[in-house]
């Protein structure tokens, strides 16, 4: 446990001895003593349920000392001539101890457990991993060395046509062999926390205008809809990264929906929040696979559809990392929803100037 | 026309991608010298004095970055950048040391032979004293300060027209925000990217055909702003 969780133990050992004090002098008039010493007794429990052993112990001494200080006559006055209270001390100190080793327990019996389920996750992703390496970039690669060697070696039997023809489908290979080593790289580095973000202004209009020409091409054939209110506020992100974001959810729209169908980019304010929307009209989510999308190497349906299955969780890394959330739904009318938040922070202002000359 | 060809130095240490942006620039009517170090490139540059430097950013011995500053402490030549780092920043300080463009590994080469293109034309429009800028509908007047699109006038605030004058003198070329700050606003407000967002924002509303797919004030995310204006 961390200094500061230390800290805040002790701070709340002495708050709860205060609180029940507090309260024991409200029952004094109408309770036995013995019912006063159970309020101290629910503190000590409560510290050693919610920290470590040490602000339990500090909880039952300062239980013990206000009730015999202030409940015990003689009032205002340490006494300890009465074995019995003594006694309360010493239960006192054997629940805090008590308590507070089951706690510990259970704590590190779930640490063991979940770090065995990270262990299975690390398994399940590297097989996954082996397995898109293997098929996704095997495919363009052979592309790529059987176009090339075809070009190298009998390029001048060719018309210049079919000689453009392999030359473009090399430069298309390599684009899109490029694009999916970028992304096993950068989930990786998401992964590690190797990827610090950046963090400045930005705007989500001017981030959707970048994406937008950069996919202008694969959103060619769907009817694009983009719902920007002109009053959106000024967000502190890393624009590289929420571009990234952005790209693969419509990306991945443009993917799974029929040509000739909208998607749809909305952006609203929701309180402190800013809402960000991918909205397509294709076949709908999968029934319960809400969460399941985002899971790295994830595929909607089986083959004839491109991409590694690692955009949606490259996208929620990257939404995680900004303290926002990201979540998938259904749309009424047999469609799916991407949606995902950014916090809205207080913008600094700028100084105002008037037009003119 | 054979003396009349543009020179094109390229500092970049891979054998493979020197030999087809010999290839490409040669078809495309530069003579190219290529140097496979950063030491040898800024020997290169200033026994060639060529038209423009391409220098790859991760070379064996030094940082391109060093080959831009020993080139910009004597020449002016336009220099772009090849960055295969995926980090904006050694992008940006490349550009903040002087260079004028980047492409980013892999590009195609088409990419590569615009930006040559525009920062050859920069070079040689450089002190022509032109002052009038025409994008979209758009027209303005950086010297007599006035501003029109399609037929109405429209009215830039001051500093409106001192951000459209920096995007302008790198006409087509990538201004990153610390120059644009520094150059706009001051020295001390270089980290205030928020003014950008929200003067850029203005300029789209006032001079875009379609401020919300801008295709003249585009945004360089994470790094700046470039004027594309019409052919």
């Amino acid at each position: 446990m961390s200094t500061r969780g230390d800290w805040t133990g002790y701070a709340w050992a002495a708050g709860a001895t205060a609180i029940c004090t507090l309260v024991g002098l409200a029952m004094r008039d109408r309770f036995d003593l013995v019912n006063v010493a159970m309020v101290y007794m629910l503190a000590v429990v409560a510290i050693a349920l919610r920290y470590s052993r040490g602000p339990a112990i500090l909880t039952s001494l300062l239980c013990v000392a206000a009730f015999d200080y202030l409940f015990v006559p003689p009032w205002g006055a340490f006494s300890i001539d009465d074995v019995q209270y003594l006694f309360t001390f010493v239960v006192m100190l054997a629940v805090a101890v008590v308590i507070s080793e089951l706690v510990d327990r259970v704590r590190r019996h779930a640490q063991a457990q979940a770090a065995l389920e990270i262990e299975a996750e690390t398994e399940r992703i590297r097989s996954a991993l082996l397995a898109s390496v293997s098929h996704d970039l095997r495919t363009p690669l052979a592309v790529l060395s059987g176009a090339s060697s075809t070009l190298a070696e009998s390029g001048e039997r060719m018309s210049a046509e079919e000689r453009r023809a392999l030359a473009t489908s090399l430069f298309r290979q390599s684009r899109e062999l490029s694009e999916h080593v970028a992304k096993v790289l950068q989930m990786a580095r998401l992964e590690t926390g190797t990827i610090q973000p950046e963090r400045d202004w930005a705007t989500i209009g001017e981030i959707a205008a970048t994406v937008l020409d950069r996919l202008a091409e694969r959103l060619s054939k769907h009817r694009l809809i983009v719902d920007l209110p002109d009053d959106l506020p000024l967000v502190r992100v890393d624009a590289t990264l929420i571009e990234q974001a952005l790209v693969n959810l419509l990306e991945n729209a443009a993917m799974h929906t029929p040509a000739g169908t909208v998607v749809r980019l909305r952006a609203q304010r929701r309180g402190h929040e800013l809402l960000v929307s991918v909205e397509d009209f294709g076949g709908g989510l999968p029934e319960g696979d809400g969460e399941r999308v985002f899971a790295k190497f994830h595929r909607h349906s089986s083959e004839g559809i491109g991409g590694i299955g690692l955009g949606l969780s490259i996208c929620r890394a990257i939404v995680r990392l900004h303290g926002g959330l990201v979540w998938a739904e259904r749309v009424p009318g047999g469609g799916a929803a991407f949606r995902f938040t950014l916090p809205i922070e207080e913008a600094p202002t700028v100084p105002a100037e008037s037009a003119g000359d | 026309m054979t003396e009349a060809r543009p020179v094109v130095l390229v500092v970049e240490d891979e054998p493979e991608i020197r030999r087809f942006l010999h290839a490409a620039l040669g078809a495309d009517g530069y003579r190219v010298v290529g140097s496979a170090t950063g030491h040898r490139g800024s020997i290169d540059a200033a026994t060639h004095k060529p038209d423009l430097a391409i220098v790859d950013l991760g070379l064996p011995d030094f940082d391109g970055i060093e080959v831009i500053r020993r080139i910009r402490a004597w020449s002016p030549m336009p220099i772009l950048v090849l960055s295969a780092r995926v980090q904006e920043r050694s992008k940006i300080e490349a550009l903040d040391a002087g260079a004028d463009d980047y492409v980013t590994k892999p590009f195609g080469i088409g990419e590569l032979l615009a930006r040559v293109r525009v920062a050859l034309r920069h070079a040689f429009r450089a002190g022509s004293g032109e002052h009038i800028l025409r994008f979209g509908g758009a027209t303005v007047d950086l010297e007599k300060r006035t501003a029109r699109r399609g037929d109405s006038e429209v009215r830039l605030t001051p500093i409106e027209f001192r951000l459209l004058g920096c995007l302008a003198t790198h006409l087509g070329m990538v201004v990153t925000h610390r120059q644009l700050l520094t150059e706009v606003w001051g020295p001390s407000h270089h980290q205030d990217t928020h003014y950008l967002r929200i003067y850029m924002k203005q300029l789209r509303t006032k001079l875009e055909n379609d401020p919300v797919r801008p295709r003249h004030l585009m945004t360089e995310t994470g790094v700046g702003y470039r004027l594309v204006a019409d052919e």
